[in-house]
């Protein structure tokens, strides 16, 4: 029964608030292959468009996770349900991941039958970078309460993963591109943490239920 | 009045809290860490030079080798990409090699017999390499130059044939003593240091302006919307054109202000590194508000126009493709890459003058436009608005009215 229940909250949720998001992320990674080449790369060159492929989606799906409520009607409706927010936000986190995780094995799966070195290992540190700018997105907008600045601080961590890479050190979500080695255990522990810190902030600070 | 209320309500947003974050931090990682006073000459100590000799040699032999493995690297959007072509495409490439050479099919044959076999990375593929073919003589560079941009549109662009690229590409040589000497008094005599390191200044901060004024203006023109004041401002008696323009400005003005500190920090530190030489004090005031003040004005301007007609969450999608497009294309090409229809004008160093002021009419055009772009792009967001403030437009819904797509923050 409450499994039922869990299923409807996902149904809904999806047809509702996270089917166009979805759709974007599925969209960029269909335009991919026309902005890098993703046939008989190897090394690094295999390695760029892995990494940041997955990074703009990462951004797509995790950073609206709390935008349905920035609606003040769906959230009155919301804080009047018996259902606890975390659990839906939970819900909503675990099927972007999932997501995320799907559409980054496919990146990798579609670039192996094109013949680039790419490994099973090269796509869960893919998946560990998009995770973390996710979680980061999702973090900025959960403590301000605005999704706006989740994209902002999400797409800057991003430019500056372009630019200036070397400064970021164990925290560079690009370390399969310029070798920098021990990056992707740190990325995935990170957004595991931003996401916890997060729901701990507004429990505590925003008395959320 | 009204501008100053909505001044004073962009200072106190956490948007424009954290733009003024980024920015800094951008700024500070980037040109502040760059500007050592250690400048080097560009390119490694090279020069491009107009050689149509050597440009239509290397090209040539270039194209030559990239035929015969029929594989052509690019960077279409500053990534690798590597272009195969087949028939009739391949078969105009191989006429347009015959054409170059004046060869037959058979001189042809025997021409592409010349490469040399070596072998690329673990790869059992054999590549040959081209070193000696040469130009039919007395070959007109006018007809190169038109076969050399019809190849380019054949790989999709982005290719070392493109016609602008030749010269980069292949008629680098290493610069003379008199050369080095020469740019680096433009540096110090002409440019009076500043004018060259406000050039560096603007590149880096061109690239930020171009995407973070999205996320302000998205906030500020969903703001009414969110908070639920849309009504209360509707029935004021202030005009939409005149409310939508005051907003814009107050945009402008705050997020021009962190920029202005930046100019002010650059110069200051231009004073203590090159401490005793001549400087043009005001160089970092002039040029950047010329170069970068069209820049904030475009993201500005589409961003409120476009989460006043969708969403800010569409704005921001937008906007990042904008600036995906101006960053990324010709992305090898640093120094003068300034088109008449480039949003984010490029010149990656405080040296090379001569190169920026080849595209000066350029530039020129290119911050005119954008300014009348903005221009245009807000007068159409004002007459949107005065539609929705009369009940006649409620903005477009995408994915049905339900969506997360709707109009709200």
């Amino acid at each position: 029964m409450a499994s039922g229940c869990l299923a409807r909250i996902v149904y809904s949720d999806v047809k509702h608030n996270f089917l166009p998001h979805y759709a974007a992320a599925v969209g960029v990674l269909a335009v991919s292959p026309l902005v890098f080449g993703l046939t008989e790369l190897s090394g690094r060159l295999a390695a760029q468009p892995l990494e940041i492929i997955p990074l703009l989606t990462g951004i797509i799906l995790f950073t609206p996770i709390l935008a349905p409520e920035q609606n003040e009607c769906i959230l009155e409706t919301v804080r009047a349900k018996k259902m606890s927010r975390h659990i839906v936000t939970g819900l909503r986190i675990l099927c972007s991941a999932v997501l995320l995780a799907v559409l980054t094995g496919a990146l990798g799966g579609y670039m192996r039958y094109n013949e680039c070195s790419v490994t099973l290992k090269m796509c869960l540190g893919a998946f560990a970078g998009a995770f973390a700018i996710g979680a980061l997105g999702f973090s900025a907008a959960a403590v301000t309460d605005n999704p706006v600045i989740g994209y902002m601080v999400s797409l800057m961590y991003f430019m500056m993963n372009l630019f200036m890479h070397r400064e970021l050190g164990k925290f560079c979500l690009m370390s399969m591109t310029y070798g920098i080695k021990g990056c992707k255990p740190v990325a995935a522990a990170t957004g595991a943490f931003l996401i916890a810190a997060a729901m701990i902030y507004r429990r505590i600070a925003k008395n959320e239920r | 009045m009204l501008f100053r209320h909505e001044c004073k309500k962009i200072l106190r947003s956490a948007a424009f809290i954290v733009y003024c974050i980024l920015s800094l931090l951008f700024f500070f990682t980037n040109y502040f860490s760059d500007c050592t006073g250690k400048e080097d000459v560009g390119r490694d100590g090279l020069v491009a030079v107009e050689d149509h000799d050597l440009i239509m040699e290397g090209a040539l032999n270039s194209l030559m080798e990239d035929y015969n493995s029929n594989k052509y690297i690019c960077y279409p959007y500053g990534y690798y990409k590597a272009v195969r072509l087949k028939g009739s495409k391949r078969d105009k490439i191989r006429e347009y090699l015959k054409e170059i050479t004046g060869t037959d099919e058979k001189g042809f044959e025997e021409l592409l017999d010349k490469g040399e076999a070596y072998y690329e990375g673990y790869s059992a593929e054999a590549q040959y390499g081209y070193h000696d073919i040469p130009v039919k003589e007395n070959f007109s560079y006018d007809r190169f130059r038109e076969i050399m941009g019809d190849v380019d549109d054949m790989l999709g662009g982005g290719s070392v044939y493109r016609p602008d690229n030749l010269m980069y590409s292949f008629s680098l040589v290493p610069m003379s003593e008199e050369q080095i000497q020469a740019e680096q008094d433009g540096f110090y005599k002409e440019d009076r240091i500043t004018r060259g390191l406000a050039r560096l200044f603007c590149d880096y901060t061109g690239i930020i302006l171009a995407i973070l004024p999205v996320f302000v203006a998205a906030w500020l023109t969903a703001a009414d919307k969110k908070r639920r004041m849309e009504e209360l401002v509707y029935t004021r008696k202030t005009s939409s054109v005149k409310l939508v323009f005051t907003r814009y400005a107050a945009l402008l003005c705050t997020m021009f202000v962190p920029v202005f500190a930046e100019m002010v920090v650059a110069l200051l530190e231009a004073l203590s590194v090159y401490k005793g030489e001549s400087m043009d004090m005001l160089a970092f005031f002039k040029l950047p508000t010329v170069w970068l003040l069209p820049n904030l004005m475009f993201t500005t301007a589409l961003g409120v126009l476009l989460t006043e007609i969708f969403s800010s969450a569409f704005a921001i999608l937008t906007q990042t493709v904008v600036w995906f497009y101006s960053v990324m294309i010709g992305f090898g090409q640093l120094a003068g890459r300034i088109g008449r229809f480039t949003l984010v004008c490029r010149h990656n160093t405080p040296m090379e003058r001569n190169v920026f002021l080849e595209s000066r009419n350029n530039f020129i055009f290119s911050r005119i436009f954008w300014t009348v772009v903005s221009l245009l792009i807000m007068l159409l967001a004002a007459v949107v608005y005065n539609a929705e403030r009369g009940g006649r437009f409620n903005g477009i819904r995408l994915f049905g009215k339900d969506s997360i797509f709707r109009r709200k923050a």
